[in-house]
């Protein structure tokens, strides 16, 4: 049987910053034109594995494909939404003008940019109900239309893989929630996805795919079979232990 | 240069000195927004410090005062500079700012150094270099004014043409770097954008109060626009005006340049610091001002309205007494309310008036709309970002939202 290329695939990397390896040996990967969550305690090196997917932090070993090319050649096939922290939101820059810097890869970096260009700008804005706010300081925005714009400008690179770290840090659960369901529109489209996610709930309820990472990989898989009670306390220590809800669902809890 | 200088409605003397500080203003803005937005404005100041020796070295080393050798001397210092920064961060544990601190300090005590050992000296062509310490503008010579602007005219081309470049690093570098943009170099160019603004001012300026130039013009023109597009020519402009304000002024009185300017650049930062419509500190207060004042005068209607409801209408001491509030804010909030013609006296106790008590409904259903949107908000499910203005739920979310919320409201109550 012909297996389907991956959307991202992760061979043996190791990371350090000092002597102690934030990633050890991790393999993974993500199958494509799925939502795939990353999950993992604290200092886990979720951020870092998208960080040195992308080339961003400097790896010791390992190999990373997407889309079966190698990452560095394939950089124009991903999206990549950073945590909203990492930038300053009083910065001088509206909303549409951080959405058109995703086109920037595409149409050059000194090219002017088209007509064509500008509507795709104004579609990815509609597309996260952003519109209204095309001429807004981004400072003047919540934090969830702060996190829609970061969508939005990765909608406009039109790369075939989103890798988003932390999205959902800091927004509200309504939010979370129309976000989670606007990735889940964009799946349907054919896109892959993957998320640094840390909320175990809606992991369950809206991925179909998770990495389970403490510096290496303790399990990857469909979600059913990934984020269960054995391998969570694997994953987070022997502090966690599992229970089982009214409606039969394990949930992690904390033991003292 | 000359029909640049020929334009000044000035004598020739000070139409050089105008153009030379009318170039350096426009770089200096320009260039030192970058370091602004980057939040390393003081590695400008480091930068200007450490270029003083090598304005000496270049001296020593060739025995002339020759324009173009200083500033490559003091550009190979501050690029040293730069270096040493870089190395002290990345190498060892010393934080940024004392790895600046230390740079600074130690150029320029070198350079102090050398200055003073140049003056004892018997070389006949030395005076005049200290005027680097704190700068002169007067004494600027075509030659000068010819290089500034070739050095002006160069980092600003550069600036333009990469433009989107250094806009999408210095706003999100993660991003930058995972669309496969050089973040490094670009963020090396800004830097060396740093070492071009302070050596184009170095001689006007001066080492000490270099950063002044730097940095005012950015933070001035950012009190009043809100896109990098804008705020660069805006700093230019600024950084234009304070320069060549600053220039004349000194050379007619006979000062230094530096503190002029900085002083001039003082004035124009403050009261775009005051007085810039949105951003100023002015226009903040007052928004504070009239926000505490409209929260004070609604919950003093509400006060009255259910006080009002419970039984008589009260007196001001029992509406006191049943809100809580500080018997100061409540007698503000009553002399706005009896202004507006809301409230009447009779006898001592405070009765709402027709138009008073259709206030007081409408506060209420406004509340009301809130509390609805707060607890049933998420069925809503928006089409898009739109978020509620607390007081305003049905003018910011439209009336068809709002008649949902009031139906979701309306079907809990059941």
């Amino acid at each position: 049987m012909n297996q389907p290329v991956p959307a991202l695939e992760i061979k043996r990397l190791t990371a350090s910053y000092s002597a102690k390896p934030v990633l050890w040996d991790v393999d993974a990967t993500f199958p494509a034109g799925r939502m795939s969550a990353i999950v993992g305690p604290n200092g886990a090196g979720k951020s870092t594995l998208l960080k040195a997917c992308l080339g961003l932090v400097p790896v010791d070993a390992g190999q990373v494909t997407i889309d079966g090319r190698p990452a560095k050649s394939a950089l124009d096939r991903v999206a990549y939404v950073p945590q909203r922290d990492a930038v300053d939101w009083d910065f001088p820059i509206t909303v549409g003008e951080v959405v058109e810097m995703g086109r920037y890869p595409s149409v050059g970096w000194l090219r002017r940019v088209r007509k064509e260009d500008r509507r795709i700008v104004a579609e990815c804005l509609e597309r996260v109900g952003m519109s209204a706010f095309a001429g807004r300081q981004i400072g003047a925005l919540s934090g969830g239309q702060r996190q829609r714009v970061f969508i939005a400008r990765a909608l406009a690179q039109q790369a075939p893989l989103l890798l988003m770290d932390e999205p959902f840090a800091g927004v509200d659960a309504r939010t979370e929630v129309a976000l989670l369901e606007l990735l889940g529109g964009l799946r349907d489209e054919g896109r892959s996805i993957v998320v640094v996610h840390h909320d175990l709930g809606t992991v369950r309820s809206f991925f179909d795919w998770a990495l389970l990472l403490n510096v290496r990989t303790i399990a990857q898989g469909p979600v059913g079979e990934t984020i269960v009670a054995e391998q969570l306390r694997r994953a987070y220590g022997a502090t966690a232990a599992a229970k089982t809800s009214d409606d039969g669902l394990e949930e992690l809890a904390w033991a003292r | 240069m000359g029909s640049l200088i020929d334009l000044w409605p000035l004598n020739y003397t000070d139409s050089v000195v105008a153009t030379g500080a009318l170039l350096l203003g426009v770089a200096a803005g320009v260039l030192g927004t970058f370091a602004v937005l980057r939040g390393r404005s003081l590695v400008g100041d480091a930068l200007a410090h450490a270029a003083l020796p090598g304005v000496c070295v270049a001296f020593l080393v060739t025995g002339a005062k020759d324009p173009a050798t200083l500033v490559a001397g003091a550009a190979c210092a501050g690029i040293v500079g730069a270096f040493a920064m870089v190395g002290i961060e990345r190498s060892t544990r010393i934080k940024p700012d004392t790895a600046i601190g230390v740079v600074l300090s130690v150029f320029f005590s070198l350079g102090i150094v050398l200055l003073t050992a140049i003056a004892a000296g018997d070389n006949a062509n030395q005076a005049g270099l200290e005027r680097y310490l704190f700068g002169q503008a007067a004494g600027l010579v075509e030659a000068d004014v010819n290089l500034m602007a070739f050095l002006a005219a160069g980092s600003l081309g550069l600036v333009v043409a990469g433009f989107r470049p250094l806009k999408t690093t210095l706003f999100d570098p993660a991003y930058a770097g995972a669309t496969g943009l050089p973040v490094r170099a670009l963020e090396l160019a800004m830097t060396g954008f740093l070492v071009v603004a302070v050596v184009i001012g170095l001689r006007t300026v001066g080492a000490i109060l270099m950063v002044a130039m730097l940095v005012t013009p950015a933070v001035a023109a950012r009190q009043f626009v809100a896109r990098l597009a804008l705020l660069l020519p805006l700093a230019g402009a600024v950084g234009a005006f304070v320069g060549v304000t600053g220039a004349l002024l000194s050379s007619r009185a006979e000062v230094p340049t530096g503190p002029v300017i900085v002083l001039v650049g003082f004035t124009v930062v403050g009261l775009s610091i005051l007085l810039a419509p949105g951003r100023g500190v002015a226009w903040r207060a007052g928004l504070l001002r009239r926000e505490r004042r409209r929260a004070l005068v609604d919950g003093v209607l509400l006060d009255l309205e259910i006080a009002s409801h419970g039984g008589p209408p009260p007196t001001q001491a029992e509406l006191a007494l049943g809100s809580g509030r500080p018997e100061r804010a409540l007698r503000r909030g009553v002399r706005v309310l009896h202004a507006r013609g809301w409230v009447k006296d009779e006898g001592g106790r405070l009765v709402l008036t027709a138009p008073g008590a259709d206030a007081a409904h409408d506060l209420v259903a406004r509340r009301d709309e809130w509390s609805a949107w707060l607890e049933h908000g998420w069925r809503l499910r928006l089409p898009d970002a739109r978020e509620p203005d607390p007081r305003d739920v049905r003018g910011s979310l439209g009336s068809e939202a709002a008649d949902r919320l009031a139906a979701f409201r309306a079907e809990a109550a059941a």
